[in-house]
Formats: structure tokens, C-alpha cells, sequence
């Protein structure tokens, strides 16, 4: 028993400490690069080295130092340009006690993606929001956005045609409940419009680019070719898109009036794990519109390109977020450019420019689906992202920006990372999973429910797999300061690691999200019987792990060619890591 | 019910007409016909507010309208 204990207690152990890898790479200082900036050179003081002295040195040294940014101040850290010998200046300066480090300046590229639609530079909307860098870490890949519209002109039926822009992006069926059909094309232009917001076909030299081009559309008619609309159809919708897999709902559309209807028909389409996206209005009032003001609804209102609330905009209590809706008044240029159909004749595709918290709102809609397909699992981690990623001043809420300006790039950084956030369903289905696999063995092979769970040796591998250890760096915050990384690895479930390395926002990879890490551990067990309870806890927990995933629809995973792979992978790996946790019980209980 | 005011087109969404009413309220005008939209016209309105309707212009109630006369 004592034995078995011991073991544990060292495999955690060793598990904490591994070497935690390098956050980002750094080039050594000295090494010849090419991604040197030439007669530049960065030298990072001790912190808090007044200004004075900086400058004193600078003198001593030769070297126009001057500081960085306006945290250079509290980060110590300078730069000189114009320097004709930059080794020797770096000799001269390591010399010094008030420098922790001294190095040539190193040019880093972001890592951007820049489609090759030719209209792409006229979207100011896009690079605003950081479109380019975001596209580094997700396109939408697998998300279902329900656009709840005029339609979209998606195909080529009867009079309608299909706009050349939306030619091979991805559509699900959807439903037109104003003609109630099967076709719910777009008659009006408006639907189009914030489609292509969302997911119009990207990188393929073809008009402008959407913010989430490898998500699928569903098309949703609820407005009529006038763009009006009743709640009962707009509810109706709402549930119709959510029972048919769509993860993201967009409505760019309100009203003044509260519906009861409506508002219960938004609940259900987060408790059914949607996030529903509507625009603030267009009232220039302060008084948000419905159903953006609905509790579950985010409201966006719109900023133009100089990032103010544009004046048409509505705002108050129930805003949650700004995004890029244009500001005309600023002049040509200054709207939101997509393809559409020309108003007034569906059969002529136009590019068109438009302004409105209806071209705001498809931008947080495009984003949401981005931080679904990057891994996140309910409404309310991507509306935390949403939030905690946006741009404000001062960080706090306020009626006119809600929780700031949209960032594509901030909120799937943000993903995960709010503290104090941990989602406990994953260990509750490993505790019912459990429950399950105890039942399906006979009497005599059967270890009793709470003496399993509460094994320390079964428990905390079980939690590091499904909630991960995250009170480590709460405490180690509170008590100790910056936590290392190794406790910053383990405050994530341990299919999540990977992004320690890769960093957050990316795809999952299907080789942590599999059964591969039990499985090894299990190899271990067969020589080491005291591993079992380690190893049971371990697979019950990334059973529960990667089955939560599924269910929840967890729709990327990086790597595989389709995405249809992903869920009966994660299936797959889920009832191997049950079979495993099934082996692992059974075998201790016959000792 | 009848409401008097001026007419008015916004540049919002697609272009929306509406009625800055003289009881302080917009109303997104629906219905009507083009006589009627002409911007700055003083105009009373016979019609009915949709309480139900909601649409793309969210600029205020939806005025449908049975007939007007320019004042």
C-alpha cells in the first residue's frame, strides 16, 4: 500500500517539475542573423533605473539610448539606433552593474496571414480587429454560425444566383420561415451582406475576406424583402438553427419591443451550449435594442474606423461589446465592404459598402466561431474570451463600449486563461463514467465507488486530467508571486499542455485529445501494480475528458483532414480510455 | 392612430426611411408609397405601430402605414 502511495507521489512529483518549455524563441545574443536590425541594439536595465541615469550613460557609452515605449520606465528596457559598432558598444555596456541584459535589436516578423483577395486592403474592419494574426491560430474550421437574416444568396435557384464571393464557402441547410420553404435565399441584400462578414470565401483572389471562412453558413430567413420580421419567426428561428447544430447564432436585427417569446427562445439556445449574437440598434440612444438586451444575447454596438461609437450606434446597460460597423460621416471608405446582391435586383451581385450595428455584430459572430473551433466549449468561455480579449480603456465596463473594442488576436489568446474560471463538467462526467464502469464489472471484481474516487493516487491524476490542478498557481499567486510554468502546465487539464508549448487559441492536437497517454501510463502499470490506481484515475479522467468533448461538440482538431473526424475520434479515444480505466480497477480489485 | 412629423432618411444598414415624429419618437416608416418619401416633408400619417416587428433598421418602432397627408 505504502508502495503504491510512494509512486504516485514520484510520477506527480516528476510531473511538476519536468523542464518547462520556452514560452518563445529567442535568438542568442551575438549570433549573427539575419533578422538583425543593423546599428541597433536593445539593453534592458535594472528595473526601475531613472531616466537620469539612462541618460547619463548614454553619454559615458556613446550610444543614443533612449527608452522603449512608456513602459520603458517600469521594464528598464532602451533602445539605440544609429550605432556604428554595435559589438563594441555591447562589450562596453555588459560591464555595467545596472544591466541585466544587452543585445543587438532583432527584427520579429508577426506571424500574419494576408489573404489575396484583391479588395482585402479596403477592410480597415479586419485589421482592427487583427484579423491577419488571429487567421494564425483558427479559421472557424467545423462551427455552424446560423446567420438569422434576409437570407443569403448561397445558390443558384430558380431567379436567385449565387454571389461569386460565397462560391465554395461551406452551407448547411437551413430554413426561410417567411415563405417557409427549404431555400431561404436572400431577396433583400442585407442577410448576404453579414454573411460574408462571417464566412465569406477567403484567399481566393476573389472580392473581400470573411472573418471565419472555414465555418459553415446556415442560411435563416426571417425578414421579409423589406427587412422586417415578427418574433414569432425570429423565435421560431432561434430554436430551429440551435436543434439543427448551429454553435453561433448571428441576429442583426431588433426591435423596441420586449417578447417574452423571444427571450425564452435565446435561453434555450445557450443552454443548448449556442452563443447568440445580436445588434445593439441603431437608435444613437442609449437604450439597447431587442433582443440584444435579453439576459444570454451579446449586444454589440458599432465604432467607426477610428475607433469611436459611431453616432447612429445604440448603447447602455445591456451592451456588451463594440466592433467595426463603419462611420460614413467620415467619408467614402469608412463603411463595412462585402459582397451582396444589389438592393432591389437579387439576380446583381455588387460589392457594397454599408454602415450599422448589424456590420458590427457579424464580426463578434465570426470571432465566437473562431474561439469554438479553437477549442472552447460553452457560451460562457467564449463570451469570457470575447470580453477579456477586447480593447478598453481602463479595463472596465462601460455603456458605450460595453467591455471594450473587439479582438480577434486578444480574445483566442484570452481563451482559457481567465482566472478563476475552471469548467468542472468534464470531471463530472469521469465521476458518472465511473459510476457506469463499477457496475458493468461482477460483484467480486468490484472496488467500492468512494474508495476508488477518493484514493488520493486515483484522485489527483484524475483531476490533473479533467480540471487540472489549477489551485497550484492560485495559491502559489497568492502566497509566493509569478508562478513558474510548470504550475502554470499544471493548472490546465492535461490534454490541454500542449498549448503551453503551442500556445492557446490553436487547434487541439488529436494526439492529446486520444487515449495515447493512458495508454503509455497503462504499459507502465503492467510491471509496476502499485501505478494502477494512477493510471485508473488517469484514463477515467481522460475518458470523461474527451467524452465531454464530443458531446460538447469540441469541433476542431488540428491535423485531421476532415472535420467530421474529430468527434467519432474523440469518441474512439474516450471508450479506449474507459476500457483502460475499466482494466485498471478490475485487476487491483483481484489482489 | 394618426402621428405627425417630418420625414427623414438615415444612412443606416441599407438606407432606412423614418419619421421623426413630433411626440419625440423616430418610427422606421414601412409602407406607403413614394410620394411620401421625400426628406424634410412635414407630413401626418394614418397607420398602425407593429409592436411585433423587428428588422434590420432598429430605429425605432415600425410605422406601417394606411394613408398620409402633407401638412
Amino acid at each position: 500500500m505504502l508502495s503504491r502511495w510512494c509512486l504516485s507521489g514520484v510520477l506527480l512529483v516528476a510531473a511538476a517539475c519536468a523542464p518547462a518549455p520556452a514560452h518563445t524563441k529567442v535568438t542568442p545574443p551575438g549570433t549573427a542573423s539575419a533578422a538583425q536590425v543593423p546599428h541597433a541594439l536593445v539593453v534592458d536595465f535594472r528595473d526601475g533605473t531613472p531616466v537620469e541615469e539612462v541618460a547619463e550613460r548614454a553619454r559615458r557609452w556613446g550610444v543614443p539610448l533612449h527608452f522603449n515605449s512608456i513602459e520603458g520606465l517600469r521594464s528598464g528596457i532602451a533602445i539605440a539606433d544609429g550605432v556604428d559598432d554595435v559589438q563594441g558598444a555591447l562589450d562596453r555596456i555588459r560591464g555595467d552593474a545596472d544591466v541585466e541584459e544587452a543585445e543587438p535589436l532583432v527584427q520579429v516578423e508577426a506571424l500574419a496571414f494576408t489573404p489575396n483577395d484583391p479588395e482585402f486592403p479596403k477592410q480597415w474592419n479586419f485589421r482592427m480587429i487583427r484579423m491577419p494574426e488571429a487567421w494564425e491560430l483558427s479559421h472557424g474550421q467545423g462551427v455552424t454560425v446560423a446567420v438569422i437574416d434576409t437570407g443569403i444568396a448561397y445558390e443558384d435557384h430558380g431567379d436567385f444566383v449565387q454571389v461569386p464571393d460565397l462560391a465554395g464557402a461551406r452551407f448547411v441547410p437551413g430554413y426561410d420561415f417567411v415563405h417557409d420553404t427549404d431555400h431561404p435565399n436572400d431577396d433583400h441584400g442585407h442577410g448576404t451582406h453579414v454573411a460574408g462578414t462571417i464566412a465569406e470565401r477567403t484567399d481566393n483572389g476573389i472580392g473581400v475576406a470573411g472573418v471565419a471562412f472555414e465555418a459553415r453558413l446556415m442560411p435563416i430567413k426571417v425578414l421579409d424583402r423589406s427587412g422586417i420580421g415578427n418574433s414569432a419567426d425570429i423565435a421560431d428561428a432561434i430554436r430551429w438553427a440551435v436543434d439543427h447544430g448551429a454553435k453561433v447564432l448571428n441576429l442583426s436585427l431588433g426591435g423596441p419591443a420586449y417578447s417574452g417569446v423571444m427571450e425564452r427562445a435565446v435561453a434555450y439556445a445557450r443552454s443548448k451550449g449556442a452563443v447568440v449574437v445580436c445588434a445593439a440598434g441603431n437608435t444613437g440612444m442609449g437604450q439597447v435594442a431587442y433582443p440584444a438586451a435579453y439576459a444570454g444575447a451579446v449586444g454589440v454596438g458599432a465604432v467607426g474606423p477610428d475607433g469611436q461609437l459611431a453616432p447612429y450606434s445604440s448603447y447602455g446597460e445591456a451592451l456588451d461589446i463594440v466592433a467595426p460597423g463603419g462611420n460614413t460621416r467620415l467619408g467614402p471608405g469608412n463603411g463595412i465592404l462585402q459582397a451582396t446582391i444589389e438592393r432591389g435586383d437579387y439576380r446583381k451581385p455588387v460589392l457594397a459598402e454599408y454602415q450599422g450595428t448589424s456590420m458590427a455584430t457579424p464580426h463578434v459572430a465570426g470571432v465566437a466561431a473562431l474561439l469554438f473551433a479553437a477549442g472552447a466549449k460553452t457560451p460562457d468561455e467564449v463570451e469570457r474570451a470575447l470580453f477579456a480579449g477586447a480593447v478598453s480603456e481602463g479595463g472596465s465596463w462601460t455603456p458605450r463600449a460595453g467591455h471594450g473594442r473587439l479582438d480577434a488576436l486578444g480574445a483566442l489568446k484570452a481563451l482559457g486563461q481567465t482566472p478563476g474560471t475552471v469548467d468542472y463538467a468534464p470531471l463530472l462526467w469521469s465521476a458518472v463514467l465511473l459510476a457506469l464502469l463499477l457496475l458493468s464489472l461482477k460483484t467480486k471484481a468490484r472496488p467500492g465507488y468512494l474508495n476508488v474516487l477518493l484514493n488520493p493516487a486515483t484522485l489527483l491524476p484524475l483531476l490533473l486530467s479533467t480540471v487540472g490542478l489549477w489551485f497550484l498557481k492560485l495559491l502559489w499567486q497568492r502566497f509566493i508571486g509569478h508562478p513558474p510554468p510548470a504550475a502554470e502546465a499544471l493548472s490546465l487539464p492535461l490534454p490541454d499542455w500542449e498549448r503551453i508549448v503551442f500556445g492557446r487559441g490553436r487547434l487541439a492536437s488529436p494526439v492529446m485529445y486520444s487515449a495515447l497517454v493512458p495508454a503509455v501510463a497503462a504499459l507502465f502499470a503492467v510491471k509496476w501494480r502499485g501505478l494502477r490506481p494512477v493510471v485508473a484515475g488517469l484514463s477515467l479522467g481522460f475518458a470523461g475528458f474527451l467524452l465531454y468533448a464530443a458531446w460538447a461538440k469540441a469541433p476542431g482538431l488540428a491535423y485531421l483532414p476532415f472535420t467530421f473526424l474529430a468527434r467519432p475520434w474523440l469518441v474512439l479515444n474516450g471508450f479506449l480510455s474507459a476500457l483502460l480505466c475499466r482494466a485498471m480497477l478490475r485487476r487491483e480489485s483481484r489482489r | 392612430m394618426k402621428i405627425r412629423g417630418t420625414v427623414e432618411f438615415r444612412d443606416v444598414e441599407m438606407g432606412v426611411w423614418v419619421l421623426a415624429g413630433d411626440d419625440g419618437k423616430t418610427y422606421q416608416i414601412a409602407g406607403g408609397r413614394s410620394s411620401l418619401l421625400k426628406e424634410g416633408q412635414r407630413v401626418e400619417i394614418e397607420g398602425d405601430v407593429d409592436a411585433d416587428a423587428a428588422g434590420i433598421a432598429m430605429v425605432g418602432p415600425v410605422l406601417r402605414v394606411r394613408s398620409y397627408k402633407v401638412i
